[in-house]
C-alpha cells in the first residue's frame, strides 16, 4: 500500500489512468477536455497493443481481430505490468493470459511458443570454454548458448487459423540462437528430447547420457544406443544446436 | 570510456533501423558530425545476441548519453528501485556518463501494485507534485550516485487542480530537486501549441518560455519534429521533419544561453540515414553559426 494518505494530484493521476485503461468503467477526471483525453487513450491503448502484437502474429491469425482486439483491451484494463522493459511487454502479456478462463489451453502453448522467439533472440548468455576437438562422447555436450529444451501439450509449430489443435499430441521442441543471431526450431521425438534432458540437467558426457537413456528405455544393446545416439548428437552439431563439447 | 564533457555537439538517438546504416558509414564524412548516441535504457538492458553485440560496437565508438522513458519520476507507487539498480549497473558496465528522465509518469498504482501503462502522462502542476517529484529525482540521484537530467515533456490535457505555469512547475522541480535540465525544444513548441488560447501566439508563448529556463542546468537539449492533428493540438510523435518554428526556436536558445550539445529525435517513420543526416548537419551549422557570430563580435570589441 502507499506509505501516505494521497495528494489531490496523485488522486487525479490514479483517475486519469484508471480512466486510460478502462474509459467504459472508470470516469475522467471531472472538467479535463475530452478530446484531449482522448489522445491519452488512443496512445497508451495502441502502444501497448503494437508492442505485444507484433510478437503473436499466429496467436491473432487463430483468434481472429475481434477476439484478438477483445484480448488486448482487457489486458490493458486489468493487468499490472510489472516490468519497465519495453520488450518484456509480450511476457507480461503471457502472464495475464495463464488464468483467463475463456481460452484454450493450446492457445496459451501457442503464444508462449511464439513468444520464446524473441526470448532467444534476446537471450543474454555466458561463454562456455569449449574443446579444440568436439568429442559427444567423451565429452559433455555443449548446446548453443542460448537455448530452450520445450514440452508442450499440443504441436503448437502447427496450429494455424486452418488448424486449431483439439486433441493433446506431446510436442517437443529444442530452439536456438545460432552464430548468425538466427533463431531455429528443431522438432524432437521423446527420446532426443530425454537425451537432451540428462545432458542438459545433470552435466553427463554424451556416452554417460546414452548409457542412462539405454537404462530408463530397458535396451539391453547398448553399444546400437550410444552408436544411434552419436549420430543424433552429430546432427544436431551440423544444425548449430550444439556447437561443441567440454570436459 | 567517456565523460560527461564528450557529450557534446550535435546528437543522433540511436533505433535499431540506424545502427546497421551508422556501422556500415563508420569514420565516413558523411556522418562526422554525429558526435553522441542517446539511447532509451528500456530497449537494452538485458538484451543479449545482436543487440548486445551493436551496443558493444557503440560503446568502443560514440559517447551515449541515457534516455530514460519507464523511470515515472511523478507515478504514484513507489520509485522502482531495483530497476534503477539495473540502470546504475548498465551506466557503469558501458561507461555512458549520463542518465535522463522526463518530467512525467508512466506507472498508476492498480489493486495495489504498480503497473506501467508505458507512455508519458501528464503530472498536474501543484506545489505538493513539486515537492513529491523532487523527492523522488533526489532518491534517484542518491542511488545512481550521480545528478540526473529531466525533461520538460510534452502533454496534451491540461489538469484543472495545477496551480502553477508549466514553466514555474519546472524551475520549482529543478531548483527542489537540484538537478540538470534536459532541454527538450520541440516540446515547448508542441505544449505552446496545445495551449495557447485563441488570441495567443504560440511562437511568443514558446520564446516566453524559453527565456525563463535557468540556464547553468542544461546538460543538453533534443529537437524533434512532430504530427500536427489539428491546428491547435501537435502530437510529439518523433516521426517527421523538424519545423521551422522549432528551429527558431532553437536558434534563439543558442542566442540566449550559448551552444549546448543538441540532439536530433527520431523515433517513427525513419528515412535512410543521408536523409536524416541533413537534419543533424542542419543542427551542427546553427552551432556553427552561433560561434561564428560570438568569434565576429569579440573580435571587432577587440
Amino acid at each position: 500500500m502507499l506509505e501516505k494518505p494521497l495528494f489531490d494530484f496523485q488522486l487525479y493521476q490514479a483517475q486519469f489512468s484508471a480512466h486510460i485503461r478502462n474509459p467504459t468503467h472508470n470516469k475522467k477526471p471531472p472538467n479535463v477536455n475530452s478530446n484531449r483525453m482522448a489522445v491519452y487513450k488512443k496512445a497508451v491503448f495502441n502502444n501497448i497493443v503494437e508492442s505485444v502484437s507484433v510478437c503473436f502474429p499466429v496467436c491473432q491469425a487463430v483468434i481472429g481481430k475481434r477476439a484478438w482486439q477483445q484480448l488486448m483491451r482487457e489486458f490493458v484494463a486489468t493487468y499490472a505490468s510489472s516490468s519497465p522493459i519495453f520488450r518484456e511487454i509480450p511476457q507480461q502479456f503471457l502472464l495475464f493470459l495463464q488464468p483467463v478462463a475463456r481460452v484454450p489451453t493450446y492457445f496459451k502453448q501457442l503464444a508462449h511458443y511464439e513468444w520464446v522467439e524473441l526470448a532467444i533472440t534476446l537471450q543474454q548468455t555466458e561463454q562456455v570454454q569449449l574443446s579444440e576437438e568436439m568429442d559427444l562422447l567423451n565429452e559433455k555436450p555443449t548446446f548453443a548458448a542460448a537455448h530452450m529444451l520445450l514440452e508442450y501439450d499440443y504441436p503448437v509449430q502447427q496450429i494455424s487459423a486452418k488448424f486449431k489443435p483439439t486433441q493433446t499430441q506431446e510436442t517437443n521442441l529444442l530452439v536456438f540462437r545460432d552464430a548468425e543471431f538466427q533463431v531455429k526450431f528443431i522438432e524432437l521425438n521423446p527420446i532426443t528430447y530425454r537425451l537432451l534432458q540428462i545432458i542438459k540437467a545433470q552435466d553427463l558426457t554424451g556416452e554417460q547420457a546414452l548409457m542412462q537413456i539405454a537404462h530408463e528405455i530397458q535396451q539391453p544393446d547398448t553399444a546400437a544406443i550410444v552408436e544411434f545416439g552419436l549420430s543424433i548428437l552429430t546432427d544436431l552439431a551440423d544444425k548449430q544446436a550444439i556447437i561443441g563439447s567440454h570436459a | 570510456m567517456s565523460s560527461l564533457a564528450d557529450i557534446n555537439g550535435v546528437g543522433l538517438g540511436l533505433k535499431r533501423e540506424l545502427t546497421p546504416q551508422i556501422q556500415k558509414r563508420y569514420l565516413d564524412p558523411s556522418i562526422a558530425n554525429i558526435n553522441f548516441v542517446e539511447i532509451a535504457p528500456e530497449n537494452w538492458i538485458g538484451a543479449g545476441g545482436k543487440a548486445q553485440k551493436d551496443l558493444a560496437w557503440f560503446v568502443e565508438r560514440y559517447p551515449i548519453a541515457c534516455h530514460g522513458l519507464c523511470l515515472s519520476l511523478g507515478g504514484i507507487d513507489p520509485l522502482n528501485t531495483d530497476f534503477l539498480k539495473q540502470v546504475k549497473s548498465f551506466l557503469s558496465a558501458n561507461a555512458i556518463p549520463l542518465y535522463t528522465e522526463h518530467l512525467s509518469y508512466c506507472t498508476d498504482f492498480y489493486h495495489g501494485k504498480s503497473g506501467y501503462l508505458y507512455d508519458l502522462l501528464p503530472i498536474p502542476f501543484t506545489e505538493e507534485a513539486v515537492k513529491y517529484v523532487a523527492g523522488r529525482i533526489r532518491q534517484t540521484q542518491d542511488i545512481l550516485e550521480q545528478k540526473i537530467a529531466i525533461e520538460n515533456a510534452s502533454f496534451y490535457a491540461a489538469a484543472p487542480i495545477s496551480s502553477l505555469s508549466e514553466i514555474d512547475f519546472l524551475n520549482a522541480v529543478l531548483q527542489e530537486a537540484d538537478c540538470w535540465l534536459h532541454l527538450d525544444i520541440n516540446n515547448i513548441y508542441v505544449n505552446s501549441v496545445n495551449f495557447a488560447k485563441p488570441h495567443q501566439n504560440p511562437a511568443k508563448i514558446a520564446s516566453n518560455f524559453l527565456q525563463q529556463i535557468p540556464k547553468e542546468r542544461i546538460v543538453y537539449s533534443h529537437i524533434a519534429g512532430h504530427y500536427q492533428e489539428s491546428a491547435h493540438l501537435l502530437i510529439d510523435t518523433h516521426g517527421k521533419d523538424v519545423i521551422d518554428p522549432v528551429w527558431d526556436l532553437l536558434a534563439e536558445a543558442y542566442q540566449l544561453f550559448g551552444v549546448f550539445p543538441t540532439l536530433l529525435e527520431r523515433d517513427s517513420n525513419i528515412p535512410p540515414l543521408p536523409i536524416l543526416m541533413q537534419e543533424v548537419n542542419k543542427i551542427a551549422t546553427y552551432q556553427a553559426d552561433y560561434t561564428a557570430k560570438v568569434a565576429n563580435k569579440m573580435a571587432a570589441a577587440c
